[in-house]
């Protein structure tokens, strides 16, 4: 039967591919969007210069490389250096205007993404560079060939995103920042030092969004303008997990990343931005918190 | 005139000299232009965000559209303002109505992010339709005719097209304000429940904000590709819609007056700081960051600061 060996054909040559490419692409999404979520859960923001600490992630990610000759080790500090710079950050503007209305923290997170964007400008250039991977070939995978290195990017945001379930699930730490998000006051009031739970956080989701950054510089490429595009995805996938859930959030990464590698196969990526963009404004309209977002929060 | 105020009188007044001004070049002229047009549509934003208390995020999108409506009439050949002006009126109604009429169901950020998402669709239209030039927009425009026989083709003319017009803008806001729909946006506001349980249909309020906002704004886009001769997607790009943000919170939130100021010292700004340092992203930057930390209440607050110890400005 030809038409049934066309179909097998097509599955494995064509659609399971993309439909890895989602995956993978969904994987590094939720990085991105939990950074996000958590910060909009606690602060109440949607944090406009997240965009920001993505590409921060991966030039410094090119600076520590350049150093040290090492992907691997620009693979923890790359992180660890916008931990910082977003510590710093949450420290200095942020915590002045915790008590005014959540406009205020939009506008200067707006002002702070313009700030960091111009500087990375300033500082490395306005140009596209490239990452390259850790290491190249590729694997016989069910009757297919899959690049080495998206497999072991899909492997290592699994692993963290894992971990981070465990942190947030098992761990004294995880729970405190939980509760966090559920009622900061209250937890003030139980004596736990919630401005450093506050600055911690902040400093985590960037930490976060900075390794997402990196991971995906081999695949995509570096440059000032990266984090743009990606912050229209992120606030997508969370509104669409549902604002503050983390577990939403993650889900939806992984439906928006599929979604938009398999709509890529039938439509310019014209037509996939808005196909997607059409998606949200339907949830957005019928349900508006989400998968899993509380109801009525902020509705 | 009562709800115009005699100190705008004098101020358009002192502004519609400004052509006199001796030294007063083509460059100056031009910026004065664009610093108007930029704080007219800064004030229609106002509208929304300082008295109803919704945050457009998509205000790029009544603009582009505007400027889109005017170029697409010139490259056929039509010249005349009026054309442009009701042709972008009638195309920017159609699309408010419908974003407004979603996006006002939700309140807080999923409004912003509704106007947000239906502004990045039509951006993503214009960026790849080649019909409409793509990336590179529509160029090239002749100048308009405002009647037969006067062609808007010098700087002063341009200037006072969108001074006229800022006029206009600024008095229909004053007299809404000031209205009982105004009261009515206010009180939605100060407290949307109470507002509804005192009969008003709150979203018809919200719907009518949005829409005169998003008409006002349609206007000035449609005025801009008459300076520019020329009307681009990037008009429409999300940022933009955040300049718009920027300039009303610089120049104070629900005063009607200071975005017309925020607008125009953002371009200001922006032209300026461009022509001495190419990195003046991160001083406009780090004015918005310093203005929400230390004058949350903009440049029109600080007035008040150092006056009187008067109550609040908006409303």
């Amino acid at each position: 039967m030809p038409y049934s060996t066309d179909l097998v054909d097509y599955v494995l040559t064509v659609l399971l591919p993309q439909l890895l490419h989602g995956l993978v692409f969904g994987a590094a999404l939720g990085l991105l969007a939990l950074g996000l979520t958590v910060i909009f859960g606690l602060l109440g923001v949607m944090n406009f210069a997240h965009g920001e600490l993505y590409m921060l992630g991966a030039y410094a990610g090119i600076v520590v490389i350049g150093v040290t000759h090492s992907f691997w080790v620009a693979l923890i500090a790359a992180p660890i250096l916008v931990g910082v710079v977003g510590a710093v950050t949450e420290m200095t503007t942020l915590r002045p205007i915790y008590n005014r209305e959540p406009l205020y923290g939009l506008i200067l997170t707006f002002g702070l993404a313009l700030v960091f964007r111009e500087g990375a400008r300033q500082i490395w250039g306005g140009d596209m560079r490239r990452i390259l991977p850790p290491f190249t070939g590729s694997t016989p995978l069910l009757g297919m060939t899959y690049p080495n290195y998206r497999l072991f990017l899909l492997a290592a945001s699994s692993v963290i995103l894992l971990a981070l379930w465990l942190f947030f699930t098992r761990t004294r730490a995880g729970i405190v920042v939980r509760a966090a998000v559920q009622d900061a006051e209250m937890l003030d009031g139980l004596g736990v030092d919630v401005r450093r739970v506050f600055t911690l956080t902040f400093a985590a989701s960037g930490a976060l969004a900075a390794l997402a950054g990196l991971l995906l510089a081999p695949v995509f490429t570096v440059y000032p303008q990266m984090g743009v595009e990606m912050i229209l995805l992120a606030f997508i996938v969370v509104i669409l997990g549902g604002m503050g859930s983390m577990g939403g959030s993650v889900a939806a990464a992984f439906v928006i990343g599929i979604t938009q590698s398999l709509f890529s196969l039938w439509m310019n990526p014209q037509r996939v931005a808005i196909a997607i963009f059409g998606i949200m404004i339907v949830v957005l309209i019928v349900r508006p918190r989400g998968f899993a977002g509380r109801e009525g929060v902020l509705e | 005139m009562r709800a115009f105020g005699w100190r705008a009188v004098v101020v358009f007044a002192l502004l519609a000299t400004l052509p006199l001004v001796p030294g007063m070049s083509r460059y100056y002229l031009l910026l004065a232009f664009d610093a108007l047009l930029f704080g007219a549509i800064a004030m229609s934003l106002d509208l929304l965000m300082g008295y109803t208390g919704l945050v457009s995020f998509g205000h790029a999108a009544f603009y582009g559209l505007g400027a889109y409506a005017t170029a697409i009439l010139m490259e056929r050949g039509v010249q005349s303002v009026w054309a442009c002006v009701g042709f972008a009126l009638l195309v920017v109604g159609l699309y408010a109505l419908v974003v407004s009429y979603f996006a006002t169901a939700r309140r807080g950020i999923y409004f912003a992010l509704l106007t947000l998402i239906f502004a990045e669709v039509v951006y993503t239209f214009f960026r790849y339709t080649q019909t409409f030039g793509g990336s590179d927009g529509i160029q090239g425009l002749p100048d308009a005719t405002l009647f037969p026989g006067l062609v808007l083709d010098t700087p002063v003319r341009k200037y006072y097209l969108v001074l006229v017009y800022l006029a206009g803008a600024y008095a229909i806001c004053r007299v809404l304000v000031a209205s009982h729909f105004g009261r009515v946006l206010v009180a939605i506001r100060e407290n949307e429940d109470r507002a509804r349980f005192l009969g008003y249909n709150v979203q018809r309020y919200k719907m009518g904000a949005c829409m005169i906002s998003a008409l006002l704004t349609g206007v000035a886009g449609a005025i801009y590709p008459m300076r520019s001769a020329f009307a681009t997607p990037d008009l429409m790009l999300w940022t933009e819609s955040g300049e718009f943000i920027i300039s009303v919170m610089i120049g104070g939130l629900g005063t009607l007056v200071g975005p017309i100021i925020g607008g125009a010292f953002f371009t200001i700004l922006r032209d300026k700081v461009s022509s001495f340092v190419d990195w003046y992203f991160i001083v406009i930057g780090g004015v918005l960051i310093v203005i929400v930390l230390f004058m949350p209440r903009g440049l029109l607050g600080l007035r008040q600061l150092f006056a009187r110890r008067s109550g609040r400005a908006a409303a």
